[in-house]
C-alpha cells in the first residue's frame, strides 16, 4: 500500500492530467448517447417464449403497431367520420407506415338486399356517408358486427381506433412523432389517446431524458449541501463531487463505446453513483484534513493519509461493487444485467478517482490555515456527541433487550415477507395519470385491454379441422377472460355466411380454398396467416390483472393446448402473459441468487478484513437484519417486488456492509488500545458512529431523489433503499455492538481482561 | 379509327430503321393529348384476346408463388378470368362487364354471386394489381397528360387525374416508346405523392398486327411485393362471341 501511495504522489501531475484527459475523451462520446426505450428489447432473446413473441411481432406486425384512439360523444357523426378518413389517408402517406386500419378502410364482407356480394371497405373513402340516415345505418351495422365492435369501435360507440402498422426496421419514435404531428394539425376535437409500442417508446424516451435532467442536478445539489456541511471548504465540496462526476462521465462514455443505450433502469446510474460514490472522496478528503494537523510536509502528509485511508475505502468500494455485480447472474432482463455491470464499473471508477486524482490534487494544494476535520466538526456538535454517549450507555446496559428487540423485529418482518406482492407488468412502470396509463385504462374500458396474448398455429391452415380448432381455441381464450380473439377462421366464417352457407367453417377443403380466394391480398390476412398458409396466429387481448391471475391464465391455456395438439396441427402460446410469467419466475430466482451471491462476496471481504470467520458472520448481522426489515416492509406497505425493487437486496448488502466494516474496524482499534468496552464503544460511536450517520443521511437523501423521477419502479426502489440505509446504519451502531458485547467475540480482542470490569468502569468513563 | 392507329404504330415501327427518327418525331411534335390517345389506341387495339397467363407472386423474401389463369377479353370492357391453379382455386371465375358489373363463380359451392367491386384499391387475387389497375380503361378519359421530356426513343408523360375522378393515384409517370406508342413503364404515385408502385413491361413482340409485352410486372415498393405476369399463350381476334361473357358461361 505504501508503494502505491508513493506512486500516486510521485506521478501526481500525470495522474491529474490523465484523469482529465480520459474524462474529456469519454465525455466526447456522450454526444452519441442513445436511449433504448423499447422495453420488449430488454427481454432475453434466447427465451423460447420471447423468441416466438418477437417472431410473431415481426411476421405479423404486432410489435409494430401504433394505435390512435379518438373519443367523442358518438363517433358516428359526419365530422368524425370525415376526420377518421382524413387521418387514415394522411397516416398512409408516411414513409414508415406500411398500412393503416380504421373504420374508414377496414375490410367489410356482406351480402346486400339483392344478394350481391360486397367485399369492400366498411366506408367508401370516395363516398362518405352524408345523411343522418346513412350514418345511423352505418352505426347500426358496425355495432352489429363482432369484426368491428370492441375492436375498432367501442361498445358505446364513443371511441374508435386507428391502427398504423409500421414497416420492419422503421424508426418507431420518429414515426410516432409524425403521427402525433398529423393529429395536431388536423385539429381533432375530443380526446385522443396514443397506444402501442411506438408511442410508449416515445413517452419512455421523454421520461428517461427528463428524469436525467431533473434528478442529476437534484442529487448533485444534495451532495453539495452535505459536503459543505461536513467540510465547509471548497475543496471538500469540489473534489468528491468531481470524482463522482468524472466516474459518471467515464461509465456513460464507455456505455456509448460499447453501444449500450440507456434503459429505464440505467437511467438511475448517475443518481446512484453520485449518491454512493461520493463517500469514497469524502473519506479521502477528510483523512487529508485530519493529517494536515499532524504533519507539515505536504508530500509526507499526503502519502500517510492516502496510505491509511486506502484499505477502508477499497473495502467499501469492493463490497459495493459486489452488491451491484450480484445482479448480472441469472437476470432475465438485459436492462438489469447492464445496470449491474455499469453501476459497479462506475463505483470502481469513483473509487479509483478518489484514491488517485483526489490525493494528487490535494497534495498540490496549500494547507488551509484553520482546517476543521470531519471528526472535529462533529466534535463541536455536542448534541450529537451527547446522543452518541447516551447511545453507548444504552447499548451496554441493554444488550440483551436490544438483541431481543432485533429478533422481534425480524419475526414481525418475516410475517410481513409472506405478504410481498410481485409485479412484473410493464405498464406498472408508469405513474397513474401518465399518457401511457391513461391509454391503457381507456383500452381496458373500451376495447378489452391491450395486453396481447397470441397462439401460434402450425399446420395446414386451409384444413377445415384446423380452422375449427382455431375457432374453438378463440372461444376458450374468451372463457378465460381474454377479449376479442381473432384469427383467419373468423374471416372464413364471415365469408361462408355471405355465400349463404351459414356462419360456420365449411367442411370441405375446396370450399375453404374458394372462400380464401376472396380474401387474397387483403391486408388483414398478412396479420393472421403466413403466405404459405402453413402457419397462423390467434390473437386476443387481456386487461391488466395481477400476476397471480396471469399465471393461472397462462397455465390453463398450456393445459388446454396439451390436450388439443395433434399431429395435424400444433398450438403454441406466447404473448405478454407468458412473458410476464417467465419474468416473474426470473425476478424471484434472481432475487435469491443475487442475495446469495452478494452475501457470499461480502462475507469473503469481511473475512479478509477481520481474519475471523465468526467475526465476519457477526459483521453480516446489520445487513441481514436490514434485509428482513426491507422485505418485511415491502409486505406490509404493499411495495411489490418488481424489476427495480428486486435490486434493493443486493444494493443493501453492498452499500450497507460498509457501516459494519467501519464500525467493527474502529471498535476493534479502540478496544485494542486497552480501553474498556464502554470506552471503546463511546469513542467508536463518537467518531465512526457519527460518520456513519452522516453517510446514512447523504446516501439516503441521494436515493430519495429517485422519488422525484417518473418511473414507478425507481421511485419504489429509492424509498426502499432509503429505508435500507437507515436500517443498516442504525443496526451497525446499535445491534452490532450489542451482539459483539454479548458474544464477546474473539475477533474484537480479549474480553477476558474485563470480566468484572463492565460496571466498574462505568462511572469513571463519563467525560 | 382503331385500324388506322394500328397501321400507324406499324408504320412508326418501320421508321425506326430510318436515321434521324427522333428529329422526325419532334418535327411532327404531337402534343401530350395526342400521344396519350395513341397509347390508349395501342392498348385497346385487338378486337378480342385469348390469353393464358402465369402470375408469379414474389414476396419480400423472394419467395415465389405461381398462379395460372385463362383470360378472355372482348373489346375493352368485357373480360372473363378463369383460374387453373392452385388446385384449391381451380375453376374460380371472375366475369367483368361494363358499368362495374362483376360476377364471381366459386366451383366448390357451385354458386355464382354478383360482387360489388366498387373498391378500386382492393388487390386482385393476391397480386399487386388492384381492380383499378385491371380495369380496361382509356387513360385519356381519366387523366390529363403533360410531356415531361423526350429521351432517346421514349416520351415521358406525366398524368394527373382529371377533377372528380376517383383514383388511388395522385399521378402516373409513363414511359412511352416513341416508335410504337407501347408503354414500357408506369410509375404510380400515392396520394402523398410518393412513388409506391411501378409497372414495367418488356419482351415486346409483334403478333400479327399487334404489339404485345410478353412479360410485365407490377411492384409494390411499400409492401416489397411483386407480381410478374407472363403471357404463355396469346391469340388475337379469334372472334369471341358475346355468349362467352355471361353468367351461364362463367359457371361452366
Amino acid at each position: 500500500m505504501i508503494n502505491y501511495s508513493d506512486l500516486v504522489i510521485k506521478y501526481r501531475k500525470t495522474v491529474i492530467f490523465t484523469t482529465i484527459l480520459i474524462t474529456l475523451v469519454l465525455g466526447y462520446f456522450l454526444k452519441d448517447m442513445k436511449i433504448n426505450a423499447d422495453i420488449i428489447s430488454y427481454l432475453p432473446k434466447s427465451d423460447p417464449v420471447v423468441k416466438l413473441f418477437n417472431y410473431i411481432g415481426e411476421q405479423y406486425g404486432g410489435n409494430l403497431s401504433a394505435m390512435i384512439a379518438l373519443e367523442t360523444d358518438d363517433i358516428f357523426n359526419k365530422e368524425t367520420i370525415e376526420r377518421i378518413n382524413h387521418l387514415t389517408q394522411e397516416f398512409k402517406k408516411l414513409e414508415d407506415v406500411s398500412y393503416v386500419t380504421s373504420l374508414a378502410n377496414v375490410l367489410d364482407i356482406r351480402r346486400d338486399e339483392e344478394g350481391t356480394l360486397q367485399i369492400s371497405r366498411l366506408i367508401d373513402e370516395y363516398n362518405l356517408p352524408n345523411t343522418p340516415q346513412d350514418i345511423q345505418k352505418l352505426k347500426n351495422y358496425t355495432l352489429s358486427k363482432t369484426m368491428y365492435r370492441g375492436r375498432l369501435v367501442s361498445d358505446d360507440a364513443k371511441a374508435t381506433l386507428i391502427i398504423c402498422r409500421l414497416m420492419e426496421g422503421a424508426d418507431k419514435i420518429k414515426t410516432a412523432n409524425q403521427l402525433k404531428e398529423i393529429i395536431k394539425k388536423s385539429g381533432v376535437k375530443g380526446k385522443v389517446y396514443y397506444g402501442g409500442l411506438p408511442f410508449q417508446m416515445m413517452d419512455i424516451s421523454k421520461i428517461i431524458l427528463s428524469d436525467l435532467k431533473l434528478l442529476i442536478p437534484l442529487v448533485s445539489l444534495l451532495i453539495v449541501v452535505t459536503l459543505f456541511l461536513s467540510f465547509g471548504t471548497l475543496r471538500g465540496v469540489l473534489l468528491p463531487l468531481l470524482s463522482v462526476a468524472f466516474s459518471t462521465i467515464w461509465v456513460l462514455g464507455i456505455m456509448v463505446i460499447f453501444r449500450i443505450p440507456i434503459t429505464v433502469l440505467s437511467d438511475a446510474i448517475p443518481v446512484i453513483l453520485i449518491a454512493v460514490g461520493s463517500a469514497y472522496g469524502i473519506h479521502v478528503v477528510s483523512k487529508f484534513d485530519e493529517e494536515q494537523m499532524n504533519e507539515v510536509n505536504k508530500i509526507i502528509r499526503s502519502k500517510k493519509a492516502l496510505h491509511e485511508v486506502g484499505v477502508p475505502v477499497m473495502l467499501a468500494a469492493v463490497t459495493t461493487m459486489a452488491g451491484f455485480l450480484s445482479f448480472i447472474f441469472g437476470s432475465y432482463l438485459s436492462a438489469i444485467r447492464e445496470f449491474g455491470i455499469f453501476t459497479s464499473l462506475g463505483v470502481f471508477f469513483a473509487w479509483i478517482i478518489s484514491v488517485t486524482f483526489i490525493p494528487a490534487v490535494l497534495s498540490l494544494l496549500k494547507a488551509k490555515g484553520k482546517v476543521v476535520s470531519l471528526d472535529n466538526r462533529i466534535e463541536r456538535k455536542s448534541v450529537l456527541t451527547n446522543l452518541m454517549d447516551k447511545l453507548g450507555e444504552f447499548v451496554l446496559k441493554n444488550e440483551k433487550i436490544i438483541i431481543a428487540g432485533g429478533i422481534a423485529i425480524i419475526l414481525v418482518c418475516i410475517f410481513g415477507m409472506t405478504k410481498i406482492e410481485r409485479k412484473v407488468d410493464m405498464l406498472d412502470y408508469f405513474k397513474p395519470g401518465t399518457p401511457i396509463r391513461m391509454t391503457e385504462e381507456m383500452m381496458e374500458n373500451k376495447f378489452g385491454g391491450s395486453i396481447p396474448i397470441q397462439i401460434l398455429v402450425k399446420g395446414d391452415i386451409q384444413d377445415s379441422t384446423v380452422l375449427k380448432e382455431m375457432k374453438k381455441m378463440g372461444k376458450y381464450l374468451e372463457s378465460q377472460g381474454a377479449h376479442n380473439p381473432q384469427s383467419v377462421a373468423d374471416l372464413i366464417e364471415e365469408m361462408s355466411d355471405v355465400m349463404g352457407e351459414g356462419k360456420t367453417i365449411p367442411d370441405s377443403k375446396d370450399k375453404v380454398g374458394n372462400l380464401w380466394f376472396l380474401l387474397e391480398g387483403e391486408e388483414i390476412l398478412s396479420q393472421l396467416v403466413n403466405p404459405d398458409k402453413t402457419e397462423a396466429v390467434i390473437q386476443a387481448t387481456i386487461v391488466n390483472v395481477d400476476t397471480a391471475r396471469i399465471r393461472r391464465l397462462v397455465e390453463n391455456i398450456e393445459k388446454y393446448i396439451k390436450n388439443t395438439n395433434t399431429t395435424l396441427f400444433t398450438f403454441t402460446q406466447t404473448g405478454m402473459p407468458s412473458i410476464y410469467q417467465h419474468l416473474d419466475d426470473s425476478v424471484m430466482r434472481s432475487q435469491f441468487t443475487s442475495l446469495i451471491i452478494a452475501i457470499v462476496l461480502v462475507y469473503i471481504c469481511m473475512v479478509f478484513l477481520l481474519h475471523s470467520f465468526t467475526g465476519a458472520l457477526i459483521g453480516l448481522v446489520p445487513i441481514v437484519f436490514t434485509l428482513f426489515v426491507v422485505f418485511g416492509l415491502m409486505g406490509f406497505t404493499g411495495i411489490p417486488l418488481d424489476i427495480a425493487t428486486v435490486l434493493t437486496g443486493g444494493i443493501t448488502i453492498g452499500v450497507g456492509i460498509d457501516y459494519s466494516i467501519h464500525f467493527v474496524n474502529r471498535f476493534r482499534e479502540e478496544f485494542k488500545k486497552d480501553k474498556t468496552e464502554l470506552e471503546a464503544l463511546d469513542k467508536t460511536l463518537e467518531t465512526t458512529g457519527k460518520a456513519i450517520l452522516i453517510n446514512v443521511m447523504a446516501i439516503m437523501l441521494g436515493f430519495l431523489v429517485l422519488v422525484f423521477g417518473n418511473l414507478v419502479p425507481l421511485q419504489r426502489g429509492g424509498i426502499l433503499m432509503a429505508i435500507s440505509m437507515i436500517s443498516s446504519g442504525f443496526a451497525a451502531i446499535i445491534l452490532l455492538p450489542a451482539i459483539i458485547l454479548m458474544t464477546k467475540a474473539g475477533f474484537i480482542g480479549d474480553f477476558s481482561r474485563l470480566i468484572n470490569g463492565v460496571r466498574n468502569h462505568f462511572g469513571s468513563n463519563d467525560k | 379509327m382503331m385500324k388506322k392507329s394500328i397501321s400507324y404504330c406499324v408504320l412508326v415501327a418501320g421508321l425506326l430503321l430510318l436515321p434521324n427518327f427522333n428529329n422526325w418525331a419532334q418535327e411532327k411534335s404531337l402534343n401530350a393529348d395526342e400521344i396519350l390517345a395513341k397509347v390508349d389506341d395501342v392498348i385497346n387495339a385487338p378486337e378480342d384476346q385469348e390469353l393464358k397467363v402465369n402470375l408469379i407472386l414474389i414476396d419480400k423474401d423472394g419467395k415465389e408463388k405461381l398462379r395460372e389463369m385463362n383470360m378472355l377479353q372482348k373489346g375493352s370492357e368485357k373480360r372473363m378470368v378463369k383460374f387453373l391453379s392452385p388446385a384449391d382455386q381451380k375453376g374460380i371465375g371472375v366475369l367483368s362487364l361494363p358499368n362495374d358489373i362483376m360476377y364471381l363463380y366459386l366451383p366448390a359451392f357451385n354458386k355464382t354471386r354478383r360482387i360489388a367491386s366498387h373498391v378500386k384499391n382492393t388487390k386482385f387475387a393476391g397480386t399487386d394489381f388492384t381492380y383499378e389497375d385491371m380495369e380496361a380503361i382509356r387513360y385519356s378519359e381519366k387523366y390529363i397528360p403533360e410531356i415531361l421530356k423526350q429521351v432517346d426513343n421514349f416520351i415521358i408523360l406525366q398524368l394527373k387525374p382529371k377533377a372528380g375522378v376517383k383514383t388511388d393515384y395522385s399521378k402516373l409517370i409513363m414511359w412511352v416508346k416513341s416508335d410504337n406508342f407501347c408503354l414500357t413503364k408506369i410509375e404510380h404515385y400515392d396520394k402523398g405523392n410518393t412513388l409506391y408502385k411501378v409497372r414495367t413491361s418488356e419482351k415486346f413482340e409483334k403478333l400479327g398486327k399487334y404489339w404485345i409485352s410478353k412479360e410485365s410486372a407490377m411492384e409494390d415498393l411499400k409492401a416489397r411485393h411483386k407480381t410478374k405476369m407472363i403471357m404463355v399463350d396469346v391469340r388475337f381476334d379469334s372472334g369471341l362471341s358475346d355468349d362467352m361473357f355471361t353468367e351461364r358461361y362463367l359457371s361452366r
